[in-house]
């Protein structure tokens, strides 16, 4: 595929749907049914909050990194606002001169 | 012909000296609830630090970007997209205009298209004899963009990014003299 | 396959057509919503994932369509979707996407609903003309001329694209 057609693969890309839909969708479609829940749950989160308190979870790191890159990702979009920007002025400036 | 980089000398030479920090108004948000596309970006000097931790020195276009960044404060981007014409008014852009007419600033580039109905003006700030902030204010009768850097930037190297990222070439007054020269070479 | 199972597994899918079509993320939800309300009533009917995924891209597609033409092609957009700091692309120029983006939305409604399938389903022009029920010359066509019209309006906005 060539790079054109690649951009505009890239420009629609699938875009999520919104937290709620599926539950929403859901509530719609089915009737809500109340259902004890199975003691195998409340031992299942217990587990989890240990998890979590033992900081075998912690992900700074990688949080880091996600805020760095996400840093990066808008400097290159302000930038390239900025080019592009200042690019059209110049192309402006030089049309206008040249009909003098 | 004034070129973007011979404007940005006068405009040291021109301006006074004295810092004011351009501020965006609260007003231009109002905006986005009627834009089809919003672009805002936000980068104060943690974040430009930040960002330039991960700008790899071996990389020639993040090298490039890096020493661009190097003395800035900070960055900050409005672009505002329409679906259609007089979404937004001269109104709201005059807060900003109202700041860039400041004597901290020097207009030093100011484009009209009575045409196309686009406008677009370009200041600089200086401090101590050198630029140090930047604003942009490109208004078209569907898209409204503001840019504001502060810190101490070189035309030059913001010139030089153009070709990288997808950017469009600055091409230099040099370059376009030769193209136009060869061009009415060939046609006689 | 139960409908929570096909609903997890296609709505993003559906969504998402709704979206890129509609530019409207309110709009979408409302289409996507009514496409899956229509599924649940027609599961029985229906054979398969493969067909499933047929049947739902079709009937969004149609409803996108017909959603446009009643209530015309004005998109509002939601406070809440705008308000949210725009978020770096996952792939791509940022800016081209977005412009790109635009440029398609303001195709007419076929052509439009064309590149999108295309584009973010990589159908084939067999598939969507099955999917649009529309002659596959004219899908060609259209996939075509608007491939022309964006690539020259991407090249004197933004230059030269690498």
């Amino acid at each position: 595929m060539e790079d054109f057609e690649q951009h505009l693969k890239n420009a629609l890309g699938r875009k999520e749907q919104p937290a709620w839909f599926e539950a929403k969708v859901l509530a719609a479609a089915t009737p809500p049914q109340s259902r004890p829940q199975p003691y195998w749950r409340w031992a299942a989160a217990l587990a989890a909050m240990i998890l979590i308190g033992t900081g075998v979870l912690v992900q700074e790191e990688r949080q880091e990194r996600a805020a760095g890159e996400a840093a990066k990702a808008r400097l290159q979009l302000a930038l390239k606002i900025t080019v592009t920007e200042l690019s059209k002025i110049q192309k402006t400036v030089r049309t206008s001169t040249e009909e003098e | 012909m004034i070129t973007i980089k011979i404007a940005f000398i006068a405009g040291i030479a021109l301006a006074p000296l004295g810092a004011q920090e351009l501020k965006l108004p609260a007003s231009l948000d109002r905006l986005a609830a009627k834009a089809s596309e919003v672009v805002d970006v936000t980068l104060d000097a943690n974040l430009l630090q930040l960002a330039s931790k991960f700008l790899s020195d071996k990389d020639a276009d993040d090298a490039k970007v890096k020493k661009v960044i190097a003395g800035l404060k900070g960055i900050y981007v409005r672009s505002f997209e329409f679906e259609k014409a007089g979404e937004y008014q001269d109104s709201d852009v005059e807060p900003v205009r109202a700041q860039l007419r400041s004597p901290a600033w020097s207009r030093i580039v100011g484009v009209r298209s009575q045409k196309s109905g686009d406008n677009a003006e370009v200041y600089v700030k200086t401090e101590n004899g050198k630029i140090g902030g930047l604003a942009i204010v490109s208004t078209e009768p569907k898209e409204l963009t503001i840019v504001s850097i502060e810190g101490s930037i070189d035309p030059d190297q913001l010139s030089e990014l153009g070709g990288h990222f997808g950017i469009p070439k600055i091409e230099p007054d040099s370059q376009h003299k030769n193209d136009k020269n060869s061009k009415s070479g060939k046609d006689e | 396959m139960t409908f929570a199972e096909v609903l997890r597994a296609n709505q993003s899918m559906v969504f998402s057509l709704a979206y890129h079509f509609l530019r409207d993320p309110a709009a979408a939800e409302e289409v996507a919503q009514d496409v899956f309300m229509q599924l649940y009533r027609k599961m029985d009917d229906l054979d398969g994932a493969k067909h499933v995924t047929f049947w739902l891209r079709k009937v969004t597609s149609h409803r996108c369509i017909d959603y446009v033409r009643k209530r015309g092609s004005q998109a509002t957009i939601s406070l809440a979707d705008v308000a949210e700091p725009s978020i770096p692309e996952q792939h791509g120029d940022p800016l081209l996407n977005r412009r790109l983006r635009q440029l398609i939305a303001t195709l007419p409604e076929k052509p439009r609903m064309v590149m999108v399938l295309r584009y973010q389903e990589d159908l084939t022009p067999d598939e969507i003309s099955e999917v649009l029920e529309m002659p596959v010359g004219t899908v060609k066509s259209h996939l075509q001329r608007s491939l022309e019209m964006l690539r020259e309006k991407i090249d004197r906005s933004m230059g030269d694209i690498r």
